[in-house]
């Protein structure tokens, strides 16, 4: 293991000499941030053009918008000579070739809220500007169907500016009257013209069926409208949005302690998963370097709730191809995972248990029993599972080459984690861009060949094992010290520090009455999660709380791509394959 | 109205006596109709397959074998609300899911209950934001609220037993034409009050420290 003190403060990192290079013609303005990402300025009028050559035109591109944002910068006071700005928005590139993301700014000021839409550059910047313009209101020229995305259709205003009420209270008291009752039905009334649809063609009349908010196989509130001719899918659209729960807006008004356990709701199969990019981000900022135990009992909980959420997964992805066993194994399993969480956590789904700077507790005496035990337990279980489901003659009809894409189009569409694994690429954060100490562990990145239905599935079954290989290794390694970081910003500060003068005692009280205050700045740390590539990118206004939290789900970039691999398929095929891309309702629309 | 059960490790001890009363006692069960149609009612809750967030998936914890839900009859979920008794409101509420949950509760045939599952569902919770109705009871009529954030399995399934009894003792009109067109609802009292002075009495906590 390595010494204490493995999260170091990275440097800020300078442009790339070869992009200057490349765009010095167009012009930039440079900005340098906590998290060493490469971020530069540039002209709205420049953008596409700009989007264009990092895409295809450079050596060593950039293929995969991996985010897209914006921020109402118009209370921001700490802005450190960044151009002037009412709102901002922000695209983030990846690019696994170079291992490097790269972030463009674009300054929109005062009422002239529009900016050309890239979305025939990068395809999925299709939800992403629909979701930009549904929280802020900015305009994208050129999209075809900007409308609302994750409000009703009747919603006015736009939450995400800094003028909108943030509470349900602050607004007016809900009631669901007969007249709004139709009225919000009509709205939600699916009318394919609007889509660019057509009902017939030639000799064929189309049937639209709808899928959802409320269906078994959409595993939560989704609701897929799919153009068939017979059987056969011609076209699909996925509306999401019934499971908006404000995550984002919520970080402006909580503390950056008190935020926690709404991380943990993102993706709710995750637990402290979801705390690991909120906190590792906060550290960032805040200079904390954690002691080698913290990372070490991290990544083992990180781990386990990995496999927890992957046999929920499992369970549910093969009851919906039929077999109605499996589910209740899965779940009796994940059961025996939830028995340590709870005994070291105290909470089954939310735990909320890691803190800025550490932990919330140490672990508790007897912990390596019940790891042991499940150890022990689990892999000859895995292996009856990949007996009777993965070897059945039906489960492989009924997935092999069923929703199945190339690392190219899994790039395309901003696809992370299994579901890219699956194509063959083995790109994964926690060997990739090491974090928390994931390069002190032994373990290998499963990946598929096919990039189908079947090789998502495989490839979490293997994911399986490979954590429990981390979580065997965690077992038999675990530092000792102590569970949180000896830094001022450490919240709560260790008890055993707080007792001795008024100083320390004034300290303790802040810190938990008012929370503490971040030094002001940006930062972004993306993980692995149970899902694809989670990150956080925090807007710090050297406040007690975030100025603006922006949370990088993987869910939402899977489900838009729905449409391109379920055409020409069956709706029967359509099941298997909402169930194999293991999307969280809540990890889509936050 | 009277029924027994035989014990199936002693054999059957009610078939002694009269064999006329035996058989008779075997084959026919007296009682009130109501009585007896509220008995079926109660021992066969069949929730609809319905879900919205978080809590769904303890609501699902709790159909699967570790907590077994179907031991109190409930284990049916039904695909659609016209076949479903019970609608649990496991998650948050969402503005835009509003008119949905209406929508498919008044698909629900009487006699339907609503169970409001967790602290969104019952006022919120967590989410006091422009997106979340402040608990489910705005717009439909709750019968019994679980709290937790999410409650355990455990505790929706001791809602489940409270809105059984509930409905083991409910009154409703057998026919349009036949008698009183009232409903008499059990009482669901407050469980709140009722555990108040056990758990005031508490004085050791489980330590923390130890698994």
């Amino acid at each position: 293991m390595r010494e204490a003190g493995t999260v170091e403060r990275p440097a800020e990192s300078e442009i790339p000499e070869d992009l200057g290079r490349e765009l010095a013609e167009i012009g930039f303005a440079a900005q340098r941030t906590a998290d060493g990402i490469p971020t530069l300025w540039v002209e709205r009028e420049d953008l596409p053009r700009v989007m264009g050559r990092l895409k295809t035109g450079i050596a060593r591109p950039y293929p995969v918008l991996y985010d897209l944002t914006a921020i109402d910068e118009r209370l921001r006071r700490h802005r450190n000579g960044q151009p002037a700005s009412d709102f901002t928005v922000v695209y983030q590139l990846l690019s696994p070739q170079r291992d490097q993301d790269l972030r463009l700014k674009v300054a929109l000021r005062g009422d002239d809220l529009a900016l050309p839409s890239v979305r025939d550059i990068y395809r999925n910047a299709d939800w992403y500007e629909r979701e930009a313009w549904d929280l802020f209101g900015i305009r994208f020229p050129g999209h075809p169907h900007l409308k609302r995305i994750l409000l009703p259709p009747t919603w006015e205003g736009h939450p995400l500016r800094k003028d909108h009420p943030a509470r349900a209270t602050e607004l007016p008291e809900y009631s669901l009257s007969d007249d709004r009752q139709d009225r919000e039905q009509e709205a939600l009334r699916f009318r394919p013209e609007e889509w660019g649809m057509e009902r017939a063609h030639e000799d064929t009349d189309f049937l639209f069926l709808n899928l959802g908010p409320n269906h078994p196989a959409t595993h939560g509130v989704l609701r897929v409208i799919v153009q068939l001719d017979g059987e056969e899918i011609i076209d699909a659209v996925p509306e999401i949005g019934f499971h908006h729960r404000g995550a984002e807006k919520m970080g402006e008004r909580q503390t950056w302690h008190s935020y926690i356990p709404y991380t943990d709701r993102v993706d709710y199969l995750g637990g402290v998963m979801n705390n690991l990019p909120y906190v590792l981000t906060v550290e960032k900022l805040a200079g904390i370097k954690v002691p080698a135990r913290v990372e070490v009992i991290r990544v083992m909980l990180c781990e386990l709730f990995r496999i927890a959420s992957h046999l929920v997964f499992f369970g549910t992805m093969v009851q919906d191809l039929g077999q109605m066993s499996p589910v209740f194994y899965a779940f009796s399993d994940r059961q025996r995972v939830y028995d340590i969480i709870e005994a070291i956590c105290g909470f089954r789904m939310h735990p909320a248990w890691f803190r800025i700077g550490g932990l919330a507790d140490d672990l508790p005496e007897g912990w390596q029993r019940l790891v042991r035990d499940l150890l022990d337990y689990l892999p000859p279980r895995l292996n009856e599972y990949e007996r009777i489901c993965l070897r059945n003659r039906i489960f492989q009809r009924r997935t092999r080459h069923v929703g199945a894409y190339t690392t190219a189009e899994a790039l395309e569409w901003g696809t992370t984690g299994p579901g890219l694994r699956a194509t063959g690429m083995a790109w994964d954060l926690r060997k990739a861009r090491p974090y928390s100490g994931y390069d002190q562990f032994e373990f290998d990145i499963p990946v598929g060949a096919r990039g189908d239905c079947y090789d998502r599935t495989l490839v979490r079954l293997e994911e399986m094992r490979q954590s429990l290989r981390i979580v065997e290794q965690c077992l038999e390694n675990m530092p000792l010290g102590e569970h949180k970081a000896r830094h001022p910003l450490t919240t709560p500060p260790m008890k055993s520090y707080t007792m001795h003068d008024i100083e320390t005692l004034i300290h303790h009280f802040v810190e938990v009455g008012w929370g503490p205050v971040i030094p002001p700045g940006e930062a972004c740390t993306a993980i692995e999660a149970t899902k694809g590539i989670n990150s956080y990118y925090l807007t710090s206004d050297g406040g007690n709380m975030s100025y603006r939290t922006r949370i990088r789900t993987p869910s939402f970039p899977h489900l838009q791509m729905i449409p391109a691999i379920s055409r020409g398929h069956t709706v029967s095929d359509l099941v298997a394959i909402l169930g194999s891309i293991d999307f969280i309702m809540a990890d889509v629309d936050r | 109205m009277r029924w027994t059960l035989d014990d199936p490790q002693n054999g059957l001890t009610t078939s002694k006596g009269d064999p006329e009363e035996v058989a008779l006692r075997h084959n026919v069960v007296m009682g009130r109709l109501e009585k007896l149609v509220a008995w079926g009612r109660k021992n066969s809750m069949w929730p609809y397959n319905f879900g919205l967030s978080c809590c769904y998936v303890e609501m699902a914890t709790a159909l699967t074998p570790p907590h077994d839900i179907a031991r109190f009859g409930s284990e049916v979920i039904r695909a659609t609300p016209r076949e479903a008794d019970v609608i649990v409101i496991s998650g948050t509420v969402f503005a835009k899911m509003a008119p949905v949950v209406r929508r498919l509760y008044e698909q629900m045939m009487e006699p339907r209950w609503v169970i409001s599952m967790g602290s969104c569902a019952n006022s919120g919770g967590m989410y006091d934001i422009y997106s979340v109705v402040q608990g489910v009871d705005r717009f439909l009529p709750v019968d019994v609220y679980v709290p937790g954030c999410p409650p355990r399995p455990e505790a929706l399934i001791e809602g489940l037993l409270l809105l059984r009894q509930a409905i083991g003792t409910e009154r409703r009109p057998l026919s349009w034409v036949l008698g009183d067109q009232r409903t008499y609802r059990g009482p669901l009292p407050s469980q709140r009050e009722r555990k108040r002075k056990t758990r005031s009495q508490v004085t050791e906590l489980r330590p923390t420290d130890r698994a």
